[in-house]
């Protein structure tokens, strides 16, 4: 797949754009402007059928055209101008009608002699062209694209009171038995991406497993993954679908792939809240969050209590980030004082939920997902250097909650501001972790950044590199770790990108730092992840170990050799940072 | 379209048969557009302006489908293998061949002669039609024509060595900037 196209949508928009195309071409022609019909034209062929049924058979020919060039549309150009979606529609509609003056109109003339053969020459080809006719095609095009680009938008997401189709059933004969493995093996992982936030202030929901068909196609991933080898995935339960309303569960949507799971493989990492939250409990502003997302843990580990890996909330950092300072997702504010408040109720979140986990299941291990950032400043310019520590600290707060490690002092006054009371931030500094608690550390090719002369943060690729990175975040928590999210866009470059990262946790686990796993996210291609999901256009963004076809890629090839390598090596097989914390 | 498709992996898929799995479709599709070409009287006109008999017509005509459908897997990539959208990747191939096959090229490679009336529309159906089948065909008969992951993954290309930069001991990259 090339490009998420909602087809009925896009058939919808030819189907008008040609009913409209052919309603000005008809009224043009009776006003005697010498514009062409084109049903009428098509009606003409030499086939010697009766008018009526001509008539009928050009009308159906017309409208057909017309929706598969709204298809076409929708595949290859929609979204990649960045104009309104109507002149972006006008634009196309240069291509058809450009075909059409040169190719399907001289050709409806031949069409339409009486003998079976003729002999042209280039100026008889063309003789129909008259004046009149390239004005009224190009007219009846330029409407064609016009309602086509205003009908055809928003081809992936859906608006928040509508609800997709719960997943396939499980057949249950095309799971394959999966391969033996120690409950202490390194975790060799991928993930489906599942990201819910919603974009147009909390009207339109984006949802990643609907957008890559995941909700159709979600055994047949599962037996990739497997067939890849990997041992663990990441998967995101749809929060936003699942938690109906307090008390209120619809588990229609992961009863068959936790079924799958639990039976072949590979061992889940749930991922409980990732970006998201139910259009019931608002946004990341809602104070009540910890509470709600404490009694969704708690029934989720109460209903599949063989469960033993969670994420309670995915990447704290970047979902206040871009919700309350970038302005991108929920509540979609752009505030310093907002991403705090933010930060500071999915902290509580993850603590609360970590708690109602380990209440029905204590030996459950808790794998706390970051995005690993840095900020270099440019240049010796103290403003350039106050706005890259600035950035330094922002990046632990969630993490310094959870893993009560004292706050730096602009952060603590940043949450005293927003009215937190001193009690309760001194309360999780006083919080004892829980045991089991692993850090996650992702890392893309933009997580190491440049202040600018102008203060702008600006992606540097791999300055330093995840060692140096993950080691920062080592040195301040001293918590077991994993590599929890790594891909790259360039599909070529990607065995590299991969062997490059895992060269890196070898040398940090070398170095004395207890790694347990590591992790290419995600098994399939994602959408929209290049304009961080901020708008509902389609685009693939091919970073996965197999695309949306489930057609394996480069990287899931890479993948699966360096698994096979690995996995049984002794130091693998029996992963010592894992087994101290099942202890 | 065709940078759009290379940011997506322009490379059919490392476990991928792509002329293969396109030759048998375009093979297949030729089927439903003999049926064109009959139904219209179109065979005749063709093979009358090529100057071959109908049979040789139909046999040049499969042999230039299966090299069409070659084409049309390599050139399409993964996007060839899309259910949803390979009907019309198919028909915009078979279109394409169609004006610039027998709109353009037959003419003046005959000098001149074209079909016309229920001919030439028998021409340009049986082009989409064959366009439509190949495309709705391709994902499925390549499927069973893959690769395993299995042995796809064993190769060098794909193993440690592609964390360098450039292959080979740097003994050899030295000698090689030597000249």
């Amino acid at each position: 797949m090339i490009r998420v196209v909602a087809l009925r949508k896009a058939a919808a928009a030819g189907l008008a754009g040609a009913v409209a195309t052919e309603a000005f071409s008809f009224a043009a022609s009776r006003a005697h402007l010498g514009a062409v019909d084109l049903v009428g034209q098509l009606s003409s062929v030499a086939l010697g059928l009766p008018r009526a049924v001509s008539l009928v058979a050009a009308a159906v020919a017309h409208v057909g055209v017309g929706v598969c060039w709204a298809v076409f549309y929708a595949f290859f150009f929609w979204g990649r101008l960045r104009l309104r979606p109507t002149l972006q529609g006008l634009i196309f509609a240069a291509i058809p009608a450009a075909l059409t003056m040169l190719v399907v109109y001289p050709e409806l003339a031949l069409m339409q002699h009486p003998s079976g053969m003729v002999k042209i020459d280039v100026a008889t080809f063309f003789a129909p062209l008259t004046v009149a006719a390239l004005v009224s095609i190009a007219l009846a095009h330029a409407i064609f694209g016009l309602v086509v680009g205003a009908l055809y938008r928003r081809p992936v997401g859906y608006a928040v009171t509508h609800r997709p189709k719960p997943p396939r059933p499980r057949r249950a004969e095309a799971t394959r038995v999966r391969r033996d493995q120690s409950p202490a093996g390194f975790l060799f992982a991928t993930g489906i991406e599942c990201s819910y936030p919603t974009i147009e202030n909390g009207r339109w929901r984006r949802d990643e497993m609907e957008s890559t068909r995941h909700y159709d196609f979600w055994q047949r991933d599962l037996e990739r993954a497997r067939e890849i080898g990997v041992t663990h995935i990441r998967y995101g339960p749809p929060l936003h679908l699942i938690f109906e309303s307090p008390g209120r569960y619809c588990w229609d949507y992961i009863d068959p792939q936790m079924e799958e799971l639990r039976d072949a493989g590979p061992e889940p990492i749930i991922d409980l809240c990732h970006f998201g939250v139910p259009s019931w409990l608002g946004n990341l502003q809602n104070p009540d969050l910890a509470a709600s997302l404490a009694e969704y843990a708690g029934a989720f580990a109460e209903r599949f209590p063989w469960v033993r890996f969670y994420t309670p909330v995915n990447e704290m950092y970047v979902c206040a980030r871009m919700s309350a300072l970038d302005g991108l997702w929920n509540e979609q504010l752009r505030d310093e004082g907002a991403y705090a408040r933010a930060a500071w109720n999915l902290a509580n979140a993850s603590i609360a939920m970590s708690d109602a986990i380990l209440k029905r299941r204590d030996d459950a291990i808790l794998i706390n997902s970051e995005s690993s950032e840095f900020y270099q400043p440019c240049c010796p310019d103290d403003e350039i250097q106050r706005i890259a520590s600035e950035s330094n600290e922002r990046r632990f707060l969630p993490l310094d909650l959870i893993f009560a490690h004292p706050l730096d002092e602009r952060m603590h006054d940043l949450l005293l501001a927003q009215g937190i009371p001193q009690e309760e931030i001194a309360g999780l500094g006083r919080r004892k972790v829980p045991r089991r608690s692993i850090l996650g550390i992702d890392y893309y090719e933009w997580n190491e950044r440049l202040i600018d002369r102008e203060g702008h943060a600006v992606a540097l690729g791999e300055l330093f590199g995840w060692y140096v990175i993950a080691n920062q975040y080592w040195e301040r928590y001293h918590r077991p770790m994993m590599h929890t999210e790594t891909n790259k866009m360039d599909a070529a470059g990607a065995p590299r990108w991969l062997w490059r990262q895992w060269h890196n946790v070898q040398l940090l686990a070398k170095a004395g730092v207890p790694l347990v796993g590591f992790t290419w996210y995600s098994l399939i291609d994602q959408i929209d992840w290049s304009i961080a999901m901020s708008q509902a256009v389609g685009l693939v963004y091919p970073v996965g170990l197999c695309d949306l076809n489930r057609e394996p890629r480069t990287v899931g090839l890479a993948y699966k050799q360096l698994i096979d390598l690995y996995r049984d090596q002794p130091d693998y097989r029996e992963c010592k940072g894992l087994k101290e914390i099942i202890g | 379209m065709a940078g759009f498709l290379s940011a997506h992996g322009y490379d059919p898929g490392p476990s991928q048969r792509p002329f293969l799995a396109g030759a048998i479709s375009g093979v297949l599709g030729t089927v439903p557009a003999i049926v064109a070409l009959l139904a219209f009287g179109s065979l005749k006109v063709e093979a009358h302006i090529l100057g071959l008999s109908p049979i040789e017509t139909l046999g040049a005509g499969w042999v230039t489908m299966a090299i069409a459908g070659a084409a049309y897997s390599r050139f399409f990539g993964r996007a060839a293998n899309e259910v949803r959208g390979g009907w019309l990747f198919g028909m915009s191939f078979g279109f394409g061949l169609w004006a610039a096959g027998a709109v353009l090229v037959l003419p003046v490679l005959s000098g001149g002669r074209a079909p016309a009336g229920a001919a030439a529309v028998g021409v340009a159906l049986s082009l989409i039609v064959w366009g439509l089948a190949t495309g709705l065909l391709l994902p499925f008969v390549h499927r069973p024509l893959h690769e395993s992951i299995e042995s796809a993954s064993k190769d060098a290309k794909v193993g440690p060595g592609a964390a360098a930069a450039n292959r080979g001991p740097i003994r050899q990259q030295r000698r090689g900037m030597r000249g």
